[in-house]
């Protein structure tokens, strides 16, 4: 999808993914599909995050994470996955990290989990399809909490 | 077959196929199947079980496939290989995900299986006892046939 956002800016700006001491906001993305990954990691690395991590399934994401911990700012959480769902592995970083910025990726229709996810401590949520502007507000307004 | 169950889904293969492709969407007319019906080569389909069952099928040549992986990863794809898989997967997913959102809006409840995808020439499918509503959607990627078949539980 082209947009004028996909165009450099000659105005000087701060990417998003810049925390204010100049480092790369750090973000771990747990997605079963290939496709959904590679979109939100696009998204995210033009506009400065670093994607440091990423895992397909809820008990690999919850391995990652526990292995990136503390070097992980961010984790972008699909709810529907084999072996282990969003929401179980969001209940088990939060135990083990109460702090964890989790955000929710949903499909429409799941509106019961997205509500039981953000009372167990996710941060926020996005729906698919996702649009840039949409995912980037989203984790901007999260990790400036 | 009941036209509420297939209105949805052809309201939301409409909208999500025009904002994820970025195009126009044209309906094409319906038609009604109740025997065995050729699949086009790449096939995504997604079961439903509840209050009601059946499954539909998004149904597409694969030149139409590898358009459309291509325009929504915004690079070219030449082959059927893991990411266009996904990716036919992935509209499958977002256009049943609306679609039963209104569907349980209106009162029907059921679960959906997640999306499998099939490839291959010379395939066929057929449903005993539950005739398939056929939503043909025209693209400048080719064309995408939404087959629809449920009924409510016995």
């Amino acid at each position: 999808m082209k947009t004028k956002e996909d165009f450099p800016s000659i105005n000087e700006r701060t990417p998003e993914g810049h925390a204010p001491d100049g480092s790369a906001f750090r973000v771990l993305v747990v997605d079963d599909s290939m496709f959904v990954a590679k979109q939100i990691t696009q998204i995210l690395t033009s506009e400065g995050y670093d994607v440091v991590g990423q895992a397909a399934d809820g008990l690999q994401g919850l391995e990652r994470y526990k292995e990136l911990y503390p070097g992980v700012d961010l984790v972008t959480m699909d709810i529907t996955m084999p072996n282990m769902d969003g929401l179980t592995a969001l209940a088990k970083i939060i135990e083990f990290d109460k702090n964890a910025k989790v955000i929710m990726i949903s499909a429409l229709g799941k509106q019961d989990l997205v509500k039981q996810a953000l009372l167990t401590g996710a941060k926020n949520y996005i729906v698919k399809p996702l649009d840039r502007k949409k995912v980037l507000e989203r984790i901007s307004h999260v990790l400036s909490k | 077959m009941r036209v509420e169950y297939i209105n949805p889904f052809v309201e939301s293969a409409f909208n999500v196929m025009k904002e994820v492709l970025q195009c126009d969407v044209k309906r094409g007319e319906l038609y009604l199947k109740s025997t065995s019906m050729p699949v086009m080569g790449v096939a995504a389909i997604v079961g439903l079980a509840g209050d009601v069952e059946g499954r539909v099928l998004f149904d597409m040549d694969k030149p139409t496939a590898l358009n459309i992986a291509s325009a929504m990863n915004n690079e070219e794809i030449a082959t059927m290989d893991d990411l266009a898989k996904a990716t036919i997967t992935e509209l499958a997913n977002m256009i049943t995900g609306q679609a039963v959102t209104k569907l349980h809006e209106l009162g029907f409840k059921f679960d959906l299986t997640p999306p499998a995808i099939f490839t291959g020439d010379n395939m066929e499918i057929s449903n005993q006892d539950v005739e398939a509503l056929i939503v043909p959607m025209e693209t400048p990627h080719g064309k995408v046939e939404i087959n629809v078949a449920i009924r409510e539980r016995a």
